[in-house]
């Protein structure tokens, strides 16, 4: 099984929009499939139609009172489940912090369905938290969107620090470029200047495309209502890089 | 999945279901479209027995295959052009091609059933519009018979919904079906009957060898057509069996057993030896690549290419006497003696007695044949004492019926061991012996050196390796010889 993240420390740069899209483009591919909703504002569920309800709660998940398995959702895509969000992922940290091995949790649970899944994403909340450290523990690869701006470079510094500075296993960290214009002197400069530092970044950038912004209004993948796109085709391509 | 059928000869309107159905869920109805639904198994059905079913659908869209495990689909696959029988390697790559290829090993994937039928998909819907559950309605086509049927797909987390839909179609008159199931495995070596120690001796042999030559047959169609390596090894188990059978039991079986049927089968063992070989060696070539050390595993093309074409030429005269007038009269004459013996009044030996002397001899065969060994043995010692082993495990399958299960398996189980060693052992020189010639032949076509280099490292892996055989064989002997596994052998034989 396979565990991808879509993280950054920052909100609104196309977390979602990548989770889901290549979400629905790996279970399009036969693999088994599982988006986990970790934010509680629930952007995935909501485009996936799920209601963002889990029995329990985040408490109930942490604390082993009742199984993964019990919380998931068929979506309306073949071989693509959803983990929903549910509000009280709000206080996950705290849930997290009350169990032994408090880093290591979101690893264990995912094993608990790991004959089940050819390939898993986390869509996470925009933070550097508990929940976070977590992440970095369950993923193989960190998938990090990134606006062509000088801010969100400077972001980017902070997050490869961050997985640098964990213990134990980090995951390979792959940035690209998301929402990016062309037309923006800045969004170019800062796309051809982009220091590597040795992190990986993907050669496909993601353009801002108003259709991308439809998914909340079609509540449904854009490689699924709209698969010959140019966000579509933008979305394939990355995936053939990073799945 | 769960399938729901109507009652024999009902032929609901599809407008009533669905009527039905959106009493509760908003419908997506899906446009009627013929789905010509092809099963895919393995000829042993390898899916089956790992608790798979693979099926190829058929749509105006294209094809595609589902693996499903224990009814819930686990993973499809878009297919185009797929001709069957294909070996799993042929399937687009992804989880699908894994999980079938784990399954069916070297066995090609066939078509074991065949139907269309008329068929809706539904989508059932919330009130916030998400598929809760999938229905499909299937109509069988016109003259292919079978039932209407609702299949409802339950979706992960949706189960209420699922058993809502069940509640709603089974109130119009539906009623389950267990789910889709492959055809039993069916094996020609088992008597129709059971028989006793009693028995008459001919009884057993008759059905017994009956059996071996209804295996023949049913392989026969994949030998010809060159389905997968599995069925003509299957005739020759099937023919090496027969020829067991027929010398162990010579005491029971009249004269012209010996004379006319033993060499007929061993005409037979023959005509099937030359590529039996050679798909042995092309089997093992990738073992065998991964063995060298000094030369490259693209040095073994040549021989590969070799092998194919050495087997091309073999496999004309095989086919050519599979398909002969002589090889027809063999089935033909052999239904009859067996046929004949059945009928026959020989009352003695019974079953047991003969069950008792073929062991026993069996048995004292091997551990003469064994003792005899010293280090100086050559390998035809060796040789001669595995054939003798086989002939033991024979006459255990054999005389299954009217031996002790327990006693009978823990027996297979002690010759196993020994009978491994002796097998690496005899492969091993064999195939030293044979690549010998293969680089012989391949040299008089102008191969690279490099090739014939890399042949000369298998064949010194395969010694290396049939030294150590022969170092284990001491212990194996010793094993199979103990006091409890020859006490179990003379109880086999009848001893009390």
């Amino acid at each position: 099984m396979k565990v991808l993240a879509t993280y950054n420390i920052k909100g609104g740069v196309g977390k979602t929009s990548t989770a889901v899209n290549l979400a629905h483009l790996s279970a399009r591919e036969g693999r088994r499939t599982l988006v986990w909703d970790l934010d509680p504002q629930g952007a995935a569920t909501f485009i996936f139609r799920v209601r963002p309800r889990v029995k329990g709660g985040g408490h109930a998940l942490v604390s082993r009172e009742r199984p993964l398995s019990a919380a998931l959702k068929a979506t309306d895509f073949e071989n693509l489940d959803l983990l929903p969000a549910d509000f009280s992922y709000r206080n996950m940290d705290l849930d997290l912090d009350d169990t032994k091995r408090r880093t290591k949790q979101l690893d264990r649970l995912l094993d608990s369905v790991a004959d089940d899944y050819d390939v898993v994403f986390l869509d996470c909340p925009p933070s550097v938290s508990l929940v976070s450290e977590n992440v970095l523990h369950a993923a193989d690869t960190l998938l990090v969107p990134l606006i062509p701006a000088t801010l969100s470079l400077r972001t980017f510094d902070q997050l490869t620090q961050f997985v640098a500075d964990a213990p134990g296993k980090s995951p390979q960290v792959v940035a690209f470029f998301s929402m990016a214009d062309r037309r923006k002197r800045l969004h170019r400069e800062v796309i051809e200047a982009m220091p590597r530092n040795g992190a990986r970044v993907a050669e496909t950038v993601v353009p801002a495309l108003s259709i991308i912004e439809q998914m909340a209004e079609r509540r449904a993948p854009v490689t699924a209502f709209a698969p010959t796109s140019r966000a579509a085709q933008c979305y394939e391509q990355l995936w053939a890089e990073v799945g | 999945m769960s399938v729901l059928q109507a009652a024999d000869g009902a032929l609901p309107d599809a407008r009533v279901i669905l009527d039905t159905l959106a009493a509760d869920f908003a419908l997506d109805v899906g446009p009627a479209r013929v789905v010509r639904r092809t099963l895919l198994d393995t000829f042993d059905h390898r899916l089956c027995a790992a608790g798979l079913t693979l099926t190829q659908h058929g749509e105006p869209s294209g094809e595609q295959l589902v693996l499903r495990r224990a009814g819930r689909p686990v993973t499809c696959a878009a297919v185009g052009g797929a001709r069957w029988p294909a070996l799993a390697a042929a399937l687009p790559s992804g989880p699908l091609r894994d999980a079938v290829g784990a399954a069916s090993g070297i066995r090609a994937l066939m078509v074991v059933g065949d139907e269309r039928r008329r068929q809706r998909r539904v989508d059932l819907r919330d009130q916030d519009a998400k598929i809760v559950a999938r229905v499909d309605v299937d109509v069988p086509t016109a003259g292919s018979g079978g039932a209407v049927q609702v299949r409802v797909h339950a979706l992960t987390g949706y189960s209420r919904q699922a058993r809502r839909v069940t509640a709603l179609v089974t109130g119009l008159g539906f009623r389950p079906v267990t789910g889709e199931q492959c055809a039993p495995v069916t094996r020609g070596t088992s008597a129709a009957e059971p028989i006793g120690r009693d028995a008459p001796a001919v009884l057993l042999l008759a059905g017994v060898l009956g059996g071996f030559v209804t295996a023949m047959r049913e392989n026969l169609p994949g030998v010809l057509d060159d389905v997968d390596t599995e069925f003509l090894h299957d005739v020759r188990v099937a023919v090496r069996r027969t020829r067991s059978t027929l010398k162990l039991a010579r005491p029971a079986l009249p004269e012209t057993m010996r004379t006319r049927w033993e060499p007929a089968f061993k005409w037979l063992g023959d005509l099937t030896t030359p590529v039996r070989d050679l798909d042995v060696y092309l089997l093992d070539l990738p073992t065998m690549a991964q063995w060298l050390v000094a030369a490259d595993a693209a040095d073994l093309t040549h021989l590969d290419e070799h092998l194919r074409r050495s087997r091309a030429v073999q496999r004309r005269t095989l086919v050519r006497g599979l398909r002969s007038a002589r090889f027809e009269r063999l089935l033909e004459q052999w239904d009859q003696t067996l046929a004949e013996l059945a009928q026959s009044c020989a009352a003695r030996p019974t079953a047991g007695e003969l069950s008792d002397a073929s062991i026993g001899r069996a048995h004292r065969k091997v551990v003469r044949a064994g003792a005899a060994i010293t280090v100086d043995s050559p390998a035809q010692s060796l040789h001669t004492l595995r054939k003798r082993c086989k002939e033991l495990r024979y006459a255990l399958e054999v005389f299954a019926p009217v031996t002790d299960k327990p006693a009978r398996k823990a027996a297979l189980a002690d010759l196993k061991g020994l009978q491994d060693v002796l097998g690496r052992f005899q492969d091993c020189e064999v195939q030293r012996e044979a690549l010998r010639e293969f680089a012989h032949e391949m040299m008089t076509d102008g191969t690279p050196a490099q090739a014939v280099l890399a042949m000369g490292e298998l064949i010194g892996h395969l010694d290396t390796e049939q030294q150590q055989a022969r170092e284990r064989f001491d212990g194996a002997f010793a094993q199979f010889t103990r006091a409890s596994s020859a006490r179990r052998l003379r109880r086999l034989a009848g001893a009390r």
